[in-house]
């Protein structure tokens, strides 16, 4: 037998070698140094942001961008081979489903670290170059720039982690890559109006869905979140969804008949 | 004797295979094995149930009842090792559009072990692909295609090759490469053929035995390719006459579109013949009546078709 990584490596050729992947890439490069450019423009000296400021404003806008990429490898990932008709082919190689599926979940994994990574390094150094004598207001309550930064985009990406599994989740469940795009990006966008109306102070139920929880960057400056969990209770719930998630995935991708 | 029964053990084995979907049976109870080193047919008008029934053998949709053995291992519980010695195409053989036919192989070649560099190469020179692999599979034609898939399906030098459908969409001189070079295939390399169709004639020209299936139940299996001696004395004769009454009553036989069938062998036509012209009967013509595949076929399932 071949070797599990062989896959994977497959799994990256099949992303990598198309088009609309390396014009997400120049995208998402193009837009995190674009922030900072903007800044820089827009402000007299006096009142431009700080370097680490700026970095924090460009993750936080620039990282959407990021999830709607991840968004759509994710929904690809097994809805494209149905689509295409070449999931009876895959099918058919001496590897069980639930290998096949890991390494499209890998290699989707590994691409949103590969954008999370470009997003930083581009935005890190144009901040560094454009924004160097600025001054920095934002409260960080304790910690270093550097440190809250880091953990900020870590906050950030488990956000993105778990939206991205979610579409992994619809693409594999429903076969169709349009309904996962479209059903992560209307979570994505309205889970702040969620919040508003079913505000998890008053509702109780409310604290069980994902939605307060995904933002877990509040927890840098406080010990409480919204309707008053606290961090372990917010990753509980992020982890349990994220389980179910791909627990769905895998029960219908290793159960379904391929007809039609 | 142990390596006589060895050879003649079935490649393949169905047994009483059924395929429910709610409450209708796509397949019912079909047992069927597959001998080693033929091309083997599966006949069926369309929607009889042979996409389904292949769509078992390789583990794309599961089996309601019974189990499928293929070089004694069970696609049921021992599903890699049992399709590790299968290669198929089910329906069209769809590619990665946005990979070049040999990019496409390669993902196949990565996905099993012992497929070196030559092998890639030795399965494009079979196919005829030539330089064309190195083009993007989205600039081929379906005959292309056809050939694209027959090579990933030969890669892993499979014990047994599964086709569904392969003429489909191929040209006269595309059919009669493909039907040349899986009887290659099969002489050659021992490589056992299971093709299914509902083109009689190709079947025909192409397959050692079939086995026709209706409405989802094996209605025959038949060799094809049997000694010609068997049937010498079954072969029937066409006397075209101006009168069939008279004419019956000479010489017996039935009558048929104003015509006399009579079932004889091949050394009593002059006798025949110079009993109706010495009776008054005008012979116009005396033919024998092959019996194609085709006419066995309809006669078998009545002509009927989906259910």
């Amino acid at each position: 037998m071949s070797k599990f990584s062989s896959l994977v490596h497959n799994e990256n050729i099949k992303i990598y070698s198309r088009t609309r992947t390396w014009i997400m890439l120049l995208l998402l490069a193009v837009f995190s140094v674009l922030m900072p450019v903007l800044m820089y423009v827009s402000s007299s000296v006096e009142s431009r942001p700080g370097m680490w400021d700026g970095f924090q404003i460009t993750v936080s806008v620039i990282f959407y961008l990021n999830t709607i990429f991840t968004v759509v490898i994710a929904s690809d990932a097994v809805a494209g081979e149905f689509s295409w008709g070449t999931i009876k082919l895959l099918l058919i190689r001496p590897w069980s489903r639930s290998k096949i599926l890991l390494s499209k979940y890998i290699s989707m994994v590994l691409f949103s670290l590969l954008t999370t990574v470009l997003l930083v390094v581009c935005a890190y150094a144009a901040s560094l170059i454009l924004l160097p004598s600025g001054r920095d207001v934002f409260s960080r309550s304790g910690w270093s720039p550097e440190a809250y930064s880091a953990m900020f985009v870590l906050c950030r990406y488990a956000e993105l982690f778990l939206t991205a599994a979610l579409a992994f989740m619809v693409s594999s469940v429903f076969r169709a890559s349009g309904l996962a795009i479209g059903l992560s990006l209307f979570i994505i966008f309205v889970k702040n109006i969620f919040i508003t109306i079913f505000n998890p102070d008053r509702y109780e139920w409310a604290n069980y869905l994902p939605f307060s929880h995904m933002d877990l960057s509040g927890y840098l400056v406080s010990n409480t979140g919204p309707g008053g969990a606290t961090l372990g209770f917010s990753i509980a719930v992020l982890a349990a969804y994220y389980a179910v998630f791909l627990l769905l995935s895998w029960i219908v991708f290793s159960r379904r008949d391929v007809a039609g | 004797m142990t390596v006589n029964a060895a050879a003649t053990e079935p490649v393949a084995r169905l047994i009483g295979v059924t395929k429910r979907i709610g409450s209708k049976t796509l397949v019912g109870d079909l047992t069927l094995d597959i001998p080693a080193g033929q091309v083997f047919g599966f006949l069926g008008p369309n929607g009889a149930g042979k996409t389904t029934t292949i769509r078992m053998m390789v583990g794309l949709i599961s089996i309601s009842r019974g189990d499928i053995v293929i070089g004694g291992r069970s696609i049921k519980t021992n599903f890699e090792e049992a399709v590790a010695q299968v290669g198929a195409i089910v329906e069209n053989p769809e590619m990665y559009k946005f990979l070049t036919g040999y990019q496409n192989l390669k993902q196949y070649a990565r996905m099993v072990s012992g497929v070196t560099k030559q092998r890639i190469q030795e399965v494009i020179e079979l196919v005829g692909l030539g330089s064309r692999i190195h083009d993007k599979v989205k600039s081929y034609s379906l005959g292309m295609r056809q050939r694209l898939g027959v090579a990933q399906a030969l890669l892993h030098r499979p014990k047994l090759l599964i086709l569904d459908e392969p003429t489909n969409g191929l040209d006269p001189q595309g059919i009669r490469e493909l039907r040349d070079y899986l009887r290659r295939l099969c002489r050659e390399e021992g490589t056992t053929v299971f093709v299914s169709s509902h083109l009689l004639s190709e079947m025909e020209l192409m397959c050692d035995s079939v086995a026709i299936i209706q409405n989802g139940k094996l209605i025959d299996v038949r060799q094809l390719k049997s000694e010609e001696g068997g049937q010498a004395q079954g072969r029937k004769f066409v006397f075209d006459v101006d009168n069939v009454q008279s004419a019956q009553a000479l010489i017996g036989g039935t009558v048929k579109d104003a015509a006399i069938v009579v079932q004889t062998v091949r050394e009593d036509i002059p006798e025949l013949n110079a009993k109706l012209v010495s009776g008054g009967v005008k012979v116009y013509g005396i033919k024998e009546v092959v019996v194609s595949l085709e006419d066995q076929f309809l006669e078998m399932t009545g002509g009927e078709g989906i259910e």
